[in-house]
């Protein structure tokens, strides 16, 4: 049955596991940051744990997690 | 002798040509052969058919293992069972159930709402068993993902079913049919596969964005909340002056909640009529149309059973509320698999036109609902 796996999976195979970032609202002066998904994010979550890059104030809010559409399909 | 041959071979010299007769005898012989066995073609034509299924076959079956061991990895990483959930993983994905019988319809809404229930309580309970640990919310969560590998678990047999069928009863017809259909199935196998993942990750998924524009709606602006039914609460905000309801599945954990029952609910026991209500849905997209498209009509936009659908019809047509709606359009895919960027988007679009619809259509100190459908996995607030 195992004959040709390869053949059969074929060019899906490059992107497999979609990978959305999460999008945090600094509570401080509202600059919007974005970084990879990480477990128990959850949209309207507030963080009080990441430091924002622009003030250092570290309350913050997840506004958004979304999949970025690619720029160009290779 | 050299010679003798050439000229036999040679139809220019006028003798015999052995290579054309050879040729002809195995054209006769071909031609024999189909005209004694009519269905020879056909059983070549059969078993080419049957090997591509079986490669079909295994790649569902490999899909069907990986989301398998994303569910045992699962529920040992978030529930921390004792014993090993594999064995009780595979019972779960035979679960099933069985439709009301339709011969007499009267009352088969509330027939199918009850089996439903019970499945969906049934279901929640089977999986807190195998997952002491989990939190209420990592729970529901879990159980969709359950749910995923009974749906894979059910393409696979019925796949597997028409191939050994097929095989079995040398019936092209019957491998046909699942043939042509199976395109779309490993497409809908390939998105169960991401959903999978994102499900054990709790990340929003696509549908969930009629849920993400209610939760947006009321964002900042709640003064009250209440769960209403199960997993459902109402978040009551005014927008203007206009007393808004919007209604949707508490999260973040994955649940759809029960926005019949609960708008059913709530409109009963307002002091007055609603002005309209206004369902907020994902939409299955035709091909070639883009993601994130919005459109808007009038009826009540829930997908799945019909149980929800119908209880807001019912309501709506007894106290003669008008029924808006809006959908946003994405593939089956985009609807099970982390929220894309167009959706996201999309949602944000919905929300400054549901404001507008109920500025337009709502005058001050009058009521509206608003109901965000869909699961609301990854959603808080
Ligand atoms: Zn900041």
């Amino acid at each position: 049955m195992s004959s040709e796996p390869g053949l059969v999976l074929g060019p899906r195979h490059k992107e497999r596991y979609p990978q959305p970032l999460t999008f945090l609202k600094c509570s401080t002066c509202g600059t919007e940051n974005s970084r990879p998904f990480k477990e128990e994010d959850y949209i309207f979550k507030t963080v009080d744990s990441e430091k924002c890059p622009k003030c250092g104030g570290t309350n913050s809010r997840i506004v958004n997690i979304y999949v970025p559409e690619k720029k160009e399909p290779k | 002798m050299a010679e003798y041959l050439e000229a036999m071979l040679n139809p220019a010299t006028g003798g015999d040509n052995l290579l054309s007769f050879l040729l002809s005898l195995i054209w006769i012989g071909f031609l024999m052969i189909f005209f004694l066995y009519p269905s020879l073609g056909q059983r070549m034509q059969l078993s080419y058919m049957l090997r591509d299924l079986e490669r079909k076959l295994q790649k569902l079956r490999m899909i069907k293992d990986e989301i398998g061991n994303v569910a045992v990895d699962t529920v040992k990483r978030v529930g921390r069972p004792e014993s090993d959930p594999s064995k009780e993983l595979e019972r779960l994905s035979e679960f099933f159930m069985i439709q009301p019988e339709s011969m007499d319809p009267y009352g088969l809404v509330y027939k199918l709402e009850h089996i439903l229930e019970t499945g969906e309580t049934t279901y929640e309970k089977e999986v807190a068993a195998i997952a002491p640990h989990a939190t209420e919310t990592q729970l529901k969560t879990l159980t969709n993902l359950v749910e995923i590998l009974r749906g894979i678990n059910t393409l696979y047999r019925v796949v597997r079913h028409y191939y050994l069928l097929g095989k079995k009863t040398s019936n092209i017809y019957m491998v046909l049919q699942i043939q042509m259909i199976l395109p779309q199935l490993l497409e809908i196998a390939e998105s169960y596969r991401q959903a999978a993942v994102a499900f054990s990750k709790g990340q929003p998924i696509g549908d969930g964005v009629g849920v993400l524009v209610a939760a947006k709606l009321a964002d900042g602006a709640e003064k009250t909340r209440y769960e209403i039914a199960k997993d459902t609460i109402v978040q009551e905000l005014e927008l203007e002056n206009r007393k808004v309801y919007v209604v949707r599945a508490a999260g973040p954990g994955g649940t759809v909640g029960r926005p019949g029952e609960a708008v059913k609910l709530l409109v009963e026991k307002l002091p007055q009529n609603p002005k309209l209500i206004i369902t907020i849905d994902a939409a299955l997209k035709l091909e070639g149309e883009e993601s994130g498209k919005i459109a808007e009509g009038v009826g009540v936009a829930i997908g799945g059973p019909g149980v929800d659908k119908y209880k807001i019809e019912e309501l709506a047509r007894t106290r003669n509320i008008p029924l808006y709606a809006f959908v946003v359009f994405e593939s089956i895919t985009e609807a099970i698999t982390p929220m894309r960027e167009s959706i996201a988007k999309a949602a944000d679009q919905v929300l400054s036109r549901v404001k507008k619809l109920i500025l337009d259509k709502v005058e001050g100190g009058e009521v509206a609902v608003v109901a965000g459908i869909g699961n609301t996995v990854g959603v808080g607030g």
